[in-house]
């Protein structure tokens, strides 16, 4: 194992840890605002990839000019997803609050496998394509575009959250509903638009991920994996915690796989998790 | 007031409803007698499901029902019942009756080995670290070579009925009793659980830990229990699963859709409810077996829309289950005049 | 008096109506994964299935092909074949429930189908318990055939048959070019195919004196698989030996492109790697890339019937192309067919006789089998697959030899050069 070998994988590591992390934060900003685990974050994640596909498919957009109109159309399936069916439960058990979202994720993946079956589509020839060599390490651009890219998104995001006078409604939101309202801050909105800029996030990272990854309807399985392993690990709440949760989990399984066994990559990712959440139960720098 | 206190005092816990037990003990009568009827076998195999089903979700509604816990891995111990009596007969000739055992009491091991850390996490966390050991499961059982890795286990056809092996090949009605006998069983134990001192202790950990501790109740102690006495409920289902299909793998027994179906069926029921698995099971798995029969066949998913669909609707409209529309005073314990 | 006279004369109706009546349909259940992770693997062999019906009900003119000049089964006095579908989504124990449902319910003569082996096995014993022919197309583990069952028979060969192929194509391959590849990397995905593809692999390897330097499970549909062809390319053996699923095939290559691994030569044990879309998806990245197969439709130009069951089948289809797996299915239903209509009956057990009998001929399957005869486990004894390599942007037959479209393209070339 040579040290190139090794910086390789740690340099892979770092660039598939900030998608991660943008999936992740999305997810995070939601569970902040209104303490709601989103279970369907995989399938809003395949269904960024497929707004993707098929503006390409369909009208010609390469994915890298069509990345702004996924990221309105997950936005607004973000409001939708809030006034439909979020809204009612807002209020219910944590259990029945799962259940919900786990019932989103089926009836979407179901629907897309109905509407688009379950065949494998990929883009072909995107713009982005070709490869990098910064001395013995190979980077590929799609790839190297897509977590740099998703970087971007996250510290937009948190410019967002922290400056914007939005952004503070929806802290303010976050840290007490109530007080927040009685100072004339909507919930009801902030909510929304909480969604909005979540599923806005999916898809900053679902589109630049179709130029190099095939989408199918079962797409966003792992990918939710890791995302809840990463907020959890980040800490619920955190949206700092997400990137440096992210890419410890992109490290874990570049380098536990390459070091060890890539048969159990899965396994190192979880046994951090586990390690983490029992020494910290708040995760890194969760706030519950 | 001093009346009504000793009053309370001298009810018994497992005082209920005259009419409801006639109408219990009627039923599993009729249940006992259905094979007589001489049915097509599809509709033995129909219930043969729902008391499957309904026993694992049972075994879900007593750690999040009635101890608050949401467990979203708990397909691991369904497939570790499975593989026991399958590697036990298929390695060693050991009877499937004495696998169901050793199946229970490594459930047992391992709701301890994982709850004792797992003690410190709440909700969510809880919920998703129980995800990944789930997962997990599968990961290892798909690699471990002992054990058939990922084509898992094929246990060997007997040549006729065998009690002894847990094999029937002629007729599905040994399987039928058998299944309805454990439903019956782990029924009432759960019953008795709900009534009994250690059910009120459960649901008080469940609904206010820190009252609860301050009434010199051990949460981490009755959280354990309740983890474990799920796990023992889980695994038997897993090995007569595995007697009644014979063909075990990874993909199928250490499933997350496992998880995900028996929380649908106690959500979908009422959670917490004794009742509440068996009606959502009642419900559900016809539901499922025959939209997949009508409109599986498409491969358009049709019958999973509907299954996020209900769930969705349920979790809206009626999230205490289906249970909520029984009228309540049915439920409620009639008062010693 | 009038009742009772009435009534033995109904009686005799209902009894007596399916002697008289001389074309008694023959119905046969179907089951596949229609939805799940191989959903459209499994509509691809529904529709193959449906392309051998339409052949086999309606006159077609398919020179060389059985059951094709007449409407129905002659030997059943033209009688129809029916199918019933059902899907048993990867599940052993929904295999099981179609089907008792389709023996019971729908009362069909004979079960075919159904991909995924933990189904067969599990769905074959409710056939072989009711006496009831299971024929299977397309299934991969060698454990089916190895139960002792009597009513259960495999038309297409199993992953070991295929393995067998490929380690006589590199012997075949070093003997004729004086090179010695002897390393081999084997990398699979972790679900039951996958997995049984590699310890198969890895057992024939080392029985043959191969050296398998790297064997690699990873989980299927992964997110990543840069560690995986890192580890590869450090290790470089002379031959990887991928068994992968569509998306991981997509997957690995763009990773080995992203990471510069340019194996010598790459043999996959088809599936993703003969993916219809795998080609025009991944453009001149899969140039060079050799799988082993049933089956290539380059093979149209020794055998003329694919052609025309192809246009049958693109109509079934949506508008795709045959390709492996269907063409099994489609082969395998035939084989049934052909067996019924010998038959002449319904009877499952003359069925069965017939299967033991059947002999069907290499001219008149599209698939390059020597032809259909089973041995006493129910393997077909006459199985036979090639080895197809990618060149210029199609599907080149090289081996064996004698059906050799190409000659083999080696080292394959780098990406680099692609």
């Amino acid at each position: 194992m040579t040290s190139e070998i090794i910086l390789q994988a740690v340099v892979t590591g770092l660039m598939v840890g900030m998608i991660y992390a943008l999936i992740a934060a999305g997810l995070s900003l939601i569970f902040g605002l209104m303490e709601i685990v989103n279970f369907a974050h995989g399938e809003h994640l395949m269904l960024s990839m497929f707004s993707s596909f098929w503006l390409w498919s369909l009208l010609g957009l390469d994915p890298l000019f069509s990345v702004p109109i996924t990221i309105l159309l997950m936005a607004t399936c973000g409001v939708l997803t809030h006034y439909l069916l979020i809204r009612y439960i807002l209020k219910a058990k944590m259990l029945i609050q799962i259940c919900a979202t786990f019932g989103l994720s089926i009836f979407i993946r179901s629907i897309a496998q109905l509407l688009w079956t379950p065949d494998y589509r990929s883009i072909n020839n995107p713009l982005l394509e070709g490869r990098l060599e910064l001395g013995p390490i190979f980077i590929g651009q799609p790839q190297l575009f897509a977590s740099l890219v998703c970087l971007m998104a996250f510290i937009g995001l948190y410019l967002f959250v922290t400056r914007t006078k939005t952004g503070m409604g929806l802290q303010a939101t976050a840290q007490d509903r109530q007080a927040a309202e009685i100072l004339g801050i909507p919930s009801n909105k902030m909510f929304a638009i909480g969604w909005a800029v979540g599923l806005g996030c999916v898809g900053v990272a679902g589109g630049m991920m179709t130029n190099y990854f095939f989408i199918f309807t079962d797409v966003g399985v792992y990918f939710a994996l890791f995302a809840f392993v990463a907020v959890a690990l980040g800490g619920f709440g955190s949206i700092m915690g997400c990137l440096y949760a992210g890419v410890i989990i992109g490290l874990v399984e570049s380098l536990g796989g390459l070091l060890i066994d890539p048969s159990f990559k899965l396994l190192y990712v979880f046994v951090i998790y586990l390690l983490v959440v029992i020494c910290r139960p708040q995760g890194l720098f969760g706030r519950y | 007031m001093q009346d009504k206190l000793s009053l309370a005092k001298s009810e018994p816990l497992w005082h209920t409803n005259k009419k409801i037990l006639y109408s219990i003990i009627s039923t599993v009568l009729l249940l006992f007698c259905l094979p007589l009827f001489d049915l097509n076998p599809f509709y033995l195999h129909l219930f043969i499901m729902i008391f499957m089903y309904s026993v694992m979700a049972q075994s879900w509604n007593v750690i999040a029902g009635f101890s608050g816990q949401i467990s979203l891995g708990h397909g691991a111990f369904f497939g570790i019942g499975a593989y026991a009596t399958s590697f036990l007969y298929t390695h060693y000739g050991i009877s499937p009756w004495i696998g169901i055992l050793f199946g229970i009491l490594v459930s047992a091991v391992f709701a301890i080995l994982i709850g004792i850390p797992m003690l410190r996490l709440r909700g969510h966390y809880f919920a998703i670290a129980t995800l990944l050991i789930g997962i997990s499961f599968q990961l290892v059982f798909q690699r471990w070579e002992l054990v058939g890795a990922a084509s898992g286990l094929w246990v060997p056809m007997t040549s006729g009925d065998s009690w002894l092996a847990l094999q029937f090949h002629t007729s599905k009605v040994p399987y039928y009793y058998i299944f309805l006998i454990f439903f019956i069983v782990t029924f009432y134990l759960v019953w008795v659980l709900s009534r009994s001192k250690l059910g009120y202790r459960l649901r008080a950990v469940r609904d206010d830990p820190q009252a609860a501790s301050s009434l010199c109740i051990n949460v981490s102690n009755y959280k354990i229990m309740a983890y474990v006495l799920s796990a023992m409920i889980m695994a038997p289902m897993g090995s007569l699963f595995a007697q009644y299909i014979l063909v075990i793998d990874p993909a199928r027994v250490f499933t997350i859709e496992t998880s995900i179906i028996v929380l649908l069926i106690t959500v979908l029921g009422g959670v917490g409810n004794v009742w509440g698995p068996l009606i959502g099971a009642s419900i559900l798995i016809p539901l499922s077996e025959y939209s997949r029969i009508y409109l599986g066949g498409t491969g358009g998913a049709v019958d999973l829309i509907f299954y996020g669909l209900i769930l969705m609707l349920i979790c809206i409209f009626r999230p205490n289950g289906l249970v909520s529309l029984v009228p309540k005073h049915i439920l409620a314990r009639k008062r010693p005049q | 008096m009038k009742k009772i006279f009435i009534s033995i004369f109904t009686f005799l109706a209902l009894v007596g109506a399916p002697i008289t009546s001389s074309a008694q349909d023959v119905k046969i259940g179907v089951i596949y994964p229609l939805t799940g992770a191989s959903a459209q693997i499994g509509k691809d062999a529904v529709a193959a299935v449906k392309t051998a019906l339409d052949i086999i009900n309606n006159k077609h003119n398919i020179p060389g092909m059985p059951l094709a000049k007449d409407a129905g089964l002659k030997g059943l006095n033209g009688a129809k074949v029916s199918i019933v579908v059902g899907d048993h989504t990867g599940k052993p124990d929904v295999g099981v429930s179609e089907t008792e449902k389709m023996l019971n319910k729908d009362g069909v003569h004979a079960m075919y189908g159904a991909y995924y082996s933990s189904v067969v096995a599990a769905a074959s014993q409710v056939t072989e318990r009711a006496g009831v022919p299971f024929v299977n197309g397309d299934s991969a583990s060698p454990k089916l055939t190895k139960r002792g069952f009597k009513y259960f028979f495999r038309v297409s060969p199993h992953d070991g048959e295929f393995t067998q192929l490929m380690f006589e194509f590199i012997n075949d391959f070093n003997l004729k070019n004086g090179t010695n590849l002897n390393t081999l990397g084997i990398i699979h995905e972790d679900t039951l195919w996958g997995s049984d593809s590699g310890m198969t692999q890895n057992a024939m390897a080392k029985e043959q004196g191969f050296d398998v330097v790297e064997k690699i499970s990873y989980k299927a549909k992964t997110t990543s698989l840069s560690s995986e062809v890192q580890i590869l390319k450090a290790k470089n053996p002379d031959v990887l030996l991928p068994s992968q699923y569509t998306a991981d095939a997509f997957l690995f290559l763009n990773t080995a492109k992203e990471l510069d691994y340019n194996p010598k030569m790459l043999i996959a044990q088809n599936s993703g790697y003969v993916d219809p879309t795998f080609i025009s998806t991944m453009g001149n990245k899969a140039e060079g890339v050799i799988s082993r197969s049933p089956f290539n439709t380059d093979l149209a130009k020794t055998i003329p019937m694919i052609g025309a069951v192809n246009e049958i089948f693109k109509k079934h289809s949506g508008g795709r192309d045959l390709s492996d797996v269907p063409a099994r299915a489609f082969t395998g239903f035939m084989a049934l067919a052909v067996a019924i209509n010998n038959a002449g009956s319904t009877d499952p057990e003359k069925i069965r006789q017939a299967l033991v009998e059947l002999d069907i001929p290499a001219e008149s399957l599209i698939v390059p089998y020597r032809g259909v005869k089973f041995g006493p486990d129910g393997q077909n004894a006459k199985v036979r697959g090639i080895m197809m390599q990618v060149q210029d942007g199609k599907y080149c037959t090289v081996y064996p030899y004698e059906l050799a479209a190409c000659d083999l393209v080696y080292p394959m070339p780098t990406w680099d050069q692609k």
